[in-house]
């Protein structure tokens, strides 16, 4: 298991590696310079490239860059220098992670209750509803979605605020816009095998046993359901955790999302690079996870780590 | 008064024709009693008892003018019976058991659903029903996840979770049909124990007359839905009253009679001492070798049945592959005068459903311009219409499938059809046909049959000859009417002795079969006799030394008790008899 782990662990850092120096290259070529604005002349436009090396060849940029990475260090902002990139994103990280960790919980709790009812719903009323609301759900991008949030419970209703500030009210309409997405493709993922898993024999078994329907589902049905579940969660959950720039902007969440695109579009190189390098770690750890609980709920592959 | 008493009951499914598969079913069971269930497949046995526990389909229809289990009335809250005083075992326990959970965790969550006890309890409960079930080091197993266990030892988890309460009555549904013969035997020897220590009475369904006449006390004949004749074991099988209770019956019998002799024809296929080894990772970094197969060498001649039998996983379709080309031997030699050919045990798995019959038995054939009357022939003779073509594999009962998958390997006019396990998956009369069936084929095209099988009685009802296979290796092979009547080797005897036979009278009079719990091969084992390890004649030479294939005129034998230095030197041409 230990080994495997290694495996998993090199192999992530080298597509790390990968992954920088595709960025770093594909920055470069951005058109323009961090410097340029309509108050910054040509010569003190020259002065400050050639004091940060910019106007060294690119490859030698790559070198030193990555020579300062492995140092730990992932320079200043160059739209803010008094800012170390680790910084911005400490300062960031906690909103982010919060919005999204809380959009990833909803969706699960939801999608899977709502997917198991689906089926389980006699009424052909229930059923219809909660499916059409999935196509919605998946068929609505969030920022729309988003906006008719704000609209109804925002501004027709005034129940909750309609953007910004640090009260846990103002967090629910971001939350529920970024949910709806992955619970919508939860639900029916669990509708769909929730419909599979008890047509299978162990499910007679476990009725004939006496057990009750709560229990079956709980405790043998769910399990075969969160195995094919997690690697669909390994994507949203980096989908939703690594920001979301609509979201963030609409309701004036200052999180990592947000701050990406202010630095592409101000040629921000350190930051988009930092902010990259950290967005890589997130999914390539969060893949990891996800074949580490895979092994966890299947036993098959947790004893072929075991050795014997 | 009767612990439970059935009057008829209905079951129907609504789909199209809203067919009752179960009309009017009406029975009795006493205390501690063993009553077996017998049918063709497809007659509603199954769905009789899913209806008794209240675990039929949702498309499906229920109806019970009485039921009563100890005098009271159950007709509307079956589901309060379930698993407390009527339990059931499944026919495959492989399905059945939850495979991401603990076999202890699926005994305890069984006891702790209906009695109030804690943990502790309920995991010495489980070990006492695990141990009551003939599993040895419960506390292991408890640990052991249902795929680390073998499939006999899962039916024994299946028995001791369906005991777990000690219900009044336990309904096993062909408990024994995925299994081997050999642990069949130790599987119905199992609940016959229980039956009479812990008098719960059994509800045995299957559709194997053998099984029945081992074990049941009492015998219920299923046609169609209903119950045509009930009598004891003895009336059933000796004076049978209603027609198909008598074709039943004889059928069976049938099946236990042996294959006449053929003069030896042509040689068709020699194989010579060949070997087959597949390599197994244990960890990442280490792997090792299984010999799959060992010197393995026989010959087929034409219009001959060669049979082979063997528990499973011990090589035979290994052989098969090898002998079609489908993996080639790693060592040794194979010829083979003609085309090869095979049909596999479940036809339906091996056709594209997306193809018609026409096209499916084309496949074999290079393209022609005309070839519709081939395809009628050949229809015609596996006894299909010529406008079978036409339709989808689908549309055809498991028996037609089986003629079909035939008609497809005798396509290619091969001189070999190698058949992997035909009959295994189809009911008393169907298989009967089918083997009949074959027969006349064999009769008209003097093509010539491996038989592979698992079911002993329809090896034997086949083959002129055949060889005993165990871990890969050879064990006996010779005239099938000698074999039979007189096994050499230890573990032939072993096996011939789990052999069902649908006779009552028979069966009582046989000794209970004790076999040793197959354990993985230990290393450094496999030098010697693979058989060594359960053999009660093993010697030290057993388990160093591979022992020779010795022949005797047309008996071979892989065992050291024939070797000149045990039986000393004899006389040319004295014949050999049995060390045993």
């Amino acid at each position: 298991m230990i080994q495997y782990m290694i495996k998993r662990i090199v192999i992530g850092v080298l597509s790390l590696f990968v992954l920088v120096g595709i960025t770093f290259f594909l920055t470069r070529a951005i058109p323009g310079s961090p410097f340029e604005s309509s108050n910054v002349s040509g010569e003190v436009l020259e002065m400050m490239e050639n004091e940060y090396g910019l106007n060294d060849p690119v490859i030698v940029q790559y070198g030193t860059y990555l020579l300062h990475v492995i140092q730990g260090d992932f320079g200043y902002s160059y739209e803010n220098p008094s800012q170390s990139v680790t910084s911005i994103i400490a300062e960031f990280l906690p909103v982010t992670i919060m919005t999204g960790g809380l959009a990833l919980l909803l969706a699960i709790v939801t999608g899977v209750s709502f997917g198991i009812w689906m089926v389980v719903s006699k009424q052909k009323i229930i059923q219809r509803a909660l499916f059409s609301g999935t196509i919605l759900g998946t068929g609505i991008p969030n920022f729309v979605l988003a906006l008719v949030l704000i609209f109804v419970f925002g501004v027709k209703f005034h129940w909750l605020p309609v953007a910004g500030g640090s009260e846990w009210e103002s967090y629910i309409l971001p939350v529920c816009s970024l949910a709806i997405y992955p619970a919508s493709v939860i639900c029916r993922m669990t509708a769909h095998l929730y419909k599979e898993e008890m047509k299978k024999e162990y499910v007679v078994l476990a009725k004939a046993k006496g057990m009750q329907w709560e229990r079956i589902v709980w405790k043998h049905v769910l399990r075969h359901i969160w195995l094919p579940l997690f690697n669909y969660l390994g994507s949203a959950a980096a989908f939703l955790l690594t920001g979301s720039f609509a979201i963030e902007s609409i309701f004036t969440i200052p999180g990592l999302g947000s701050q990406f695109v202010h630095a592409i579009s101000n040629r921000d190189y350190t930051l988009i690079m930092g902010l990259t390098i950290f967005m890589g770690t997130v999914v390539i750890s969060i893949q990891v996870l996800v074949d580490l609980l895979g092994a966890w709920i299947d036993p098959k592959i947790r004893r072929s780590y075991e050795g014997q | 008064m009767s612990l439970l008493d059935i009057k008829n009951l209905c079951i129907w499914y609504e789909n199209e024709d809203h067919r009752q598969v179960v009309s009017d079913l009406s029975f009795q069971i006493q205390k501690g009693e063993f009553v077996g269930l017998v049918g063709a497949s497809g007659c509603g046995k199954s769905s009789a008892m899913l209806g008794i526990m209240g675990l039929l389909p949702e498309n499906s229809g229920f109806s019970c003018e009485r039921f009563l289990f100890r005098g009271e009335h159950y007709e509307k809250k079956i589901e309060t019976l379930r698993g407390k005083k009527i339990a059931m075992v499944f026919q495959d326990p492989s399905a059945y058991l939850n495979p991401l959970l603990k076999i202890g965790q699926q005994l305890t969550e069984t006891i702790r659903c209906h009695k109030t006890c804690t943990k502790k309890e309920a995991k010495e409960r489980a070990m006492e029903l695990l141990s009551m079930a003939g599993i040895h080091s419960p506390e292991t197993r408890m640990n052991q996840y249902p795929f680390e266990i073998s499939g006999g030892m899962r039916q024994r988890v299946v028995i001791a979770i369906a005991l777990a309460c000690e219900p009044d009555l336990v309904i096993a549904d062909e408990p024994t049909t995925a299994l081997d013969v050999t642990v069949q035997r130790q599987i119905l020897d199992l609940l016959k124990t229980i039956s009479q220590r812990t008098k719960t009475a059994i509800l045995l369904v299957s559709h194997d007359l053998g099984v029945i006449a081992s074990v049941c006390d009492r015998v219920l004949v299923m046609q169609e839905g209903k119950i045509v004749e009930e009598g004891t074991a003895n009336q059933i099988f000796y004076e049978p009253q209603n027609p198909y209770t008598m074709q039943l019956v004889e059928k069976a019998k049938a099946v236990m009679s042996v294959a006449k002799k053929k003069e030896k024809g042509v040689l068709v296929l020699e194989s010579k001492d060949i070997g087959c080894k597949f390599r197994e990772r244990l960890r990442w970094n280490k792997t090792c070798t299984r010999e799959a197969l060992r010197q393995i060498s026989f010959s087929m001649y034409h219009g001959e049945t060669f049979g082979l039998v063997g528990e499973s996983g011990c090589g035979k379709t290994t052989l098969a592959r090898i002998l079609t080309g489908i993996l080639s031997p790693d060592f040794g030699k194979l010829w083979s005068k003609g085309k090869v050919q095979m049909v596999f045990q479940d036809p339906y798995a091996s056709f594209d459903p997306g193809y018609t019959i026409e096209k499916i038995l084309l496949e074999a054939i290079p393209k022609q311009a005309d070839h519709t009357k081939e395809v009628e022939k050949m229809l015609q003779l596996v006894g299909l219409k010529p406008e079978d073509r036409w339709k989808y594999p689908r549309e055809f009962s498991g028996g037609q499938r089986q003629r079909i998958a035939i008609a497809r390997a005798l396509m290619s006019c091969p001189e070999i059809l190698i058949l992997d396990e035909p009959v295994s998956a189809l009911d008393i009369s169907t298989q009967s046909q089918i083997l009949k069936f074959l027969d006349d084929i064999q009769q008209e095209t003097g093509i010539s049959y491996l038989f592979i099988s698992h079911d002993l009685n329809v090896v034997k009802h086949m083959s002129q000859r055949i060889a005993v296979m165990y871990l890969g290796t050879f064990m006996e092979m010779g005239d099938t009417a000698s074999i039979y009547e007189d096994p050499w080797h230890p573990y032939t005897k072993q096996l011939l002795s789990a052999i069902l036979v649908p006779d009552p009278k028979k069966a009582h009079r046989r000794k209970k079969l004790i076999v040793k719990e197959i354990l993985k091969q230990e290393e450094g084992t496999e030098k010697g006799c693979p058989f060594a390890g359960q053999c009660g004649y093993a010697m030290t030479r057993c388990h160093t030394e591979f022992p020779d294939f010795y022949q005797f005129e047309d008996r071979q034998v892989r065992c050291f008790l024939y070797s000149e230095e045990h039986t000393g030197r004899r006389r040319a041409g004295a014949p050999m008899i049995s060390q045993i």
